[in-house]
């Protein structure tokens, strides 16, 4: 197992090296300077060649690059080139954000998704529940989150005023608030900030988890299926139990291998989403944060954010594959 | 006398009888090609409305009305789905940005489909060390999600028609490498595969004659599927404004510059996202219906 362990994080080192590298790269073959692109095309070139030399960009590229995998190494991804401060702390400060976003949207998606993708494989036969449960699945694919987001800004915001339009609430006061142990001396005010958060939370979530909830279910419905196919399945009917019991005691504990399986791949879905989510709510996190950076040439802003997002989804995947064995313990790993 | 199956069991008959109508019945036939039709209409509607932009159109996309600057569906006879802040057109601009649609939908997964199926075929057939090469760089370029690599690659190469397409495409290559391998590993193992071989086929002959012509139906039904994903991820790219640039009309940066504008003039974002929206539907209904037909096994993956 440890030996395992040690080789998947093994081979997950030449993935997070092959996303570096290529993050890297990308950002440098683009057309645009990043000195220009913060300072205007009004700089004189004397405060141009200042600002090439003050962020290093004057090196040659190889010496740009090594340097950049040493720091990595370490954790150091540089200042950011627009607001100046270490871009490690600017993704501390928006993980939070993301996170509870994913959090949120994965627990509408799971309540949405899993019980529809369950009941359309076992009601397959009966086109009164199996189709309209077809056609949320569908629907839900094929609408991109972004205008989800917009449709329900436009109801929920502007119409009927139960939302807010833009931000993501003072999560950052709300952190702080528990690191200082304000959150238990003054219960008050920490409840009313994190009620602020979830309020501003609602319809963010709303928006990814039902997009994402499409996905679950038709996840969780060819899981259903290919377990209620099996033959122990069979067997557990043969002997008489009712469908209540095939299905909660023998169908839905041998779902676990393939639902790990979603969890893995929803981590990464769920992350992408929260780029085009973020940036149609205004809210901050690591999503909106990616794409300001690359849409203002700062560039380890955005190399932090990509190598964050890579290695996320990379550790999920590890730790994805050690539950297997924990949920089946016919799979061992050497 | 013959003995017949009514003479022993009438009842098993009719049954099978009854059952052979039920298969024919006009309810069954409907659930059974219904969506795969409305799809495939679907589709086909909005490949003419791409390729007739110019003719359907009833205005130019980059014409600037002065008089009719934010004004609603309907409000002016001339605009029948109004107008955004330039005053320019809105049905004209959705119309034409089917174009960039389908274009980046389509090309990038023939961009994806023509690299990436050879070297899963070469990956399935050839084994050993070559698959291990093929299937590593695969798996790393898996590890991203569509939109992010995408996005990557654009942000670096710049926002243009020809870039989204050349991001979209690499971005979807990963899983045509896949399937096309896991298509390859069956069929190199098919006797015919064994005949060509003993027919004096060399190794590229038997992939390109005998491999590939027998994997194409079912990556041809994966591909109706990436194109939903593809327009999809062009839609999101134009809507993050690292699409193709405005002034040219996108579903993405219509919704993106409509935007700024949901308070008082929401048609801008809901015609533009509902466009997207049946547009993905039309691919997603085919691919689906397409699969299900091919394997019913795989319904619902």
């Amino acid at each position: 197992m440890v030996q395992y362990l040690l080789r998947r994080l093994l081979v997950a080192v030449p993935m997070l090296l092959g996303a570096m590298t290529l993050v890297f790269f990308a950002m440098r073959v683009l057309p645009g300077d990043p000195c220009v692109a913060m300072m205007g095309d009004q700089a004189t070139s004397e405060a141009l060649s200042d600002c090439t030399k003050n962020l290093g960009l004057n090196r040659p590229l190889a010496v740009q690059y090594a340097d950049y995998l040493w720091r990595s190494a370490r954790f150091d991804f540089g200042k950011s080139f627009r607001h100046g401060y270490p871009v490690s702390e600017y993704i501390g400060r928006m993980f939070p954000y993301t996170l509870v976003l994913v959090l949120a949207s994965a627990v509408v998606a799971a309540v949405v998704g899993i019980p529809i993708g369950i009941l359309s494989a076992l009601k397959r036969r009966n086109p009164l529940i199996d189709y309209p449960l077809r056609i949320f699945a569908l629907l839900g694919l094929s609408m991109p989150v972004f205008w989800l987001g917009i449709l329900l800004l436009i109801a929920f915001s502007l119409r009927f005023d139960l939302f807010p339009l833009i931000g993501g609430g003072d999560l950052d006061g709300v952190m702080a608030m528990i690191r200082s142990g304000e959150a238990f001396s003054q219960p008050a005010d920490f409840l009313r900030a994190v009620g602020d958060v979830l309020h501003h939370l609602v319809l963010p979530a709303f928006a990814l988890g039902f997009t994402l909830a499409a996905t679950v279910s038709r996840l969780s419905r060819s899981a259903m299926l290919e377990v209620i196919s099996q033959d122990y399945i069979r067997t557990a009917r043969a002997k008489g139990h009712d469908e209540r019991a095939v299905v909660y005691k023998h169908a839905l504990r041998n779902m676990m291998v393939p639902l790990l399986t979603i969890i893995g791949l929803f981590v990464a879905i769920a992350l992408t989403g929260t780029v085009l989510t973020e940036t149609v709510f205004t809210r901050p996190g690591l999503g909106k944060m990616l794409v300001d950076a690359i849409t203002a040439r700062d560039y380890p802003l955005a190399q932090g954010a990509i190598t964050v997002f890579t290695m996320i989804i990379i550790a999920v995947n590890v730790v994805v594959d050690m539950l297997y064995a924990v949920v089946d313990p016919r799979i061992t790993y050497r | 006398m013959a003995i017949t199956r009514d003479a022993i069991a009438p009842e098993l008959t009719a049954t099978i009888a009854r059952e052979e109508a039920r298969q024919r019945s006009f309810g069954r036939q409907l659930r059974r090609y219904g969506p795969i039709v409305i799809g495939a209409l679907m589709a086909l509607a909005m490949i003419v409305v791409a390729a007739a932009a110019p003719l359907l159109a009833p205005l130019s996309p980059s014409a600037q009305f002065g008089d009719a600057v934010l004004k609603g569906p309907g409000s002016i006879a001339r605009h029948v789905l109004g107008t955004d802040e330039f005053g320019r057109d809105l049905l004209s601009r959705v119309i034409w940005g089917a174009r960039v649609s389908l274009e980046v939908g389509l090309i990038s997964v023939v961009f994806g489909f023509v690299i990436g199926v050879p070297l899963g075929i070469l990956a399935g057939v050839q084994r050993g060390r070559t698959e291990t090469a093929i299937m590593r760089c695969a798996d790393m370029l898996m590890a991203f999600p569509t939109l992010l690599l995408a996005l990557i690659i654009v942000a670096a190469l710049g926002g243009s028609l020809v870039n989204e397409m050349l991001a979209i495409g690499v971005a979807l290559m990963p899983n045509f490498v896949r399937l096309a391998r896991s298509l390859a590993l069956t069929i190199r193992e098919q006797d015919y595969i064994l005949a060509a071989r003993a027919l004096g086929g060399g190794q590229l002959r038997v992939m390109a004659r005998h491999v590939f012509p027998n994997a194409l139906y079912a990556l041809v039904v994966v591909a109706t599927l990436y194109i939903a994903t593809a327009i999809r991820t062009e839609a999101g790219l134009s809507f993050l404004g690292l699409g193709v640039p405005p002034p040219t009309p996108t579903w993405g940066n219509i919704l993106s510059e409509g935007r700024q504008y949901i308070k008082c003039c929401p048609w801008l974002t809901t015609f533009s996202g509902l466009a997207i929206m049946l547009a993905v539907l039309a691919f997603n209904l085919v691919g689906d219906a397409l699969r299900d037909l091919l394997d019913p096994r795989l319904r619902g993956e």
